[in-house]
């Protein structure tokens, strides 16, 4: 979480706005010469895993140095096994306007199951706010505006080519590369990072 | 019909360069992005480990782009038809595997964001395999029949 608070530390408001995005779903500084979008569904496992393993290597040795700036996108699949995903989705991005993206992505990623399993996504998210925070999250959850930030995310990703979670777009310039499955394996993304930063 | 009358020429003819052309286009596609995105498509495979994927996503567009301008331009001819065959039996094969797997993946062949696995390319892959055959096997029936 750290890690996390620096990157975040290092986004820039102004510019972050620019980016299309909630400035609590940008992770670093916005000016990065390279920007990777990641498509999630918080109830796929493989996004899980890219949470836990592979982000956080990522914004340890290319966010906080200010070569990358990550910006989180909802993708809730529209599958029967994926009941909870829209909802899940809708929480974490009325919680990031309390900049609380990342804390709730982290409770949800991390106990994918239990809850995926249980129904309860919002003791989840409520798990890692405060009262306050509850609250607001609450009446924000409500609110058309998160609910079409969610979609707007999902027809963006569409629009894009995107079928599969998580898929990430890496930009460089007016370049967009879609990556997927093994190509997201870090020690590939790394190597197509370096090149794309030489 | 015989290899000397010009129908059967022109077939030959026509097959080798649009074989040529399908491989040299494949290869372009492929070497226009970064090699990592081919190598994303060959790892979903997973047949291979890492160590050779990423040599095999830098070097293989390369072999098909030096293998399509030897067919379409005529060029050591039974070498390349021999070569083509044998990789689109190779990728066929990878195909149905994975297409038999249930894999929802891309398949590869024309670039790293082409179309999944499905009955229809295996239904394109094979038509090329078929008419790789072809070419392979008119190159050197026109040797024997040289000889």
């Amino acid at each position: 979480m750290k890690l996390v608070a620096l990157a975040l530390a290092a986004a820039l408001p102004v510019l972050a706005a620019s980016l299309d995005a909630d400035k609590s779903k940008i992770m670093g500084n916005p000016n990065a010469p390279v920007g990777i979008e990641v498509y999630s569904d918080f109830e796929c496992p493989a996004c899980r895993t890219f949470h836990i393993e592979t982000l956080p290597q990522l914004i340890k040795d290319y966010v906080v140095p200010g070569k990358v700036c990550i910006i989180a996108r909802e993708f809730p699949l529209n599958i029967p096994e994926h009941k909870y995903s829209r909802e899940a989705a809708n929480y974490a991005t009325a919680a990031a306007r309390v900049g609380k993206y990342e804390a709730v992505a982290d409770a949800l990623f991390k106990t994918q199951t239990t809850w995926a399993a249980s129904g309860k996504v919002w003791e989840t998210v409520a798990s890692v706010l405060t009262a306050a925070e509850q609250k607001k999250v609450q009446a924000l959850a409500k609110d058309p505006g998160v609910a079409s930030e969610v979609q707007s995310d999902v027809e963006r990703g569409q629009s894009a080519g995107i079928n599969q979670t998580p898929t990430a777009i890496v930009m460089r310039g007016s370049k967009q590369y879609p990556l997927s499955g093994y190509a997201l394996k870090y020690d590939l993304l790394t190597t197509l990072l370096n090149d794309l930063l030489k | 019909m015989t290899f000397s009358s010009k129908t059967w020429r022109a077939i030959a003819l026509v097959s080798r360069i649009a074989l040529g052309a399908v491989f040299a286009y494949a290869a372009w596609l492929k070497l226009r992005v970064p090699w990592q995105l081919f190598a994303g498509a060959i790892g979903d495979y997973r047949v291979l480990p890492y160590w050779a994927v990423a040599p095999l996503a830098r070097t293989l567009p390369w072999v098909e782009l030096a293998l399509g301008a030897l067919l379409i331009a005529g060029r050591w001819l039974r070498t390349a038809a021999t070569a083509v065959s044998l990789l689109l039996a190779g990728f066929f094969t990878l195909m149905v595997w994975a297409y038999s797997r249930h894999m929802d993946i891309s398949c590869g062949c024309f670039g790293p964001n082409g179309d999944a696995i499905s009955w229809r390319t295996l239904l394109r892959d094979g038509s090329l395999l078929a008419l790789s055959l072809m070419v392979t096997w008119i190159s050197y029936a026109r040797r024997r029949k040289a000889a």
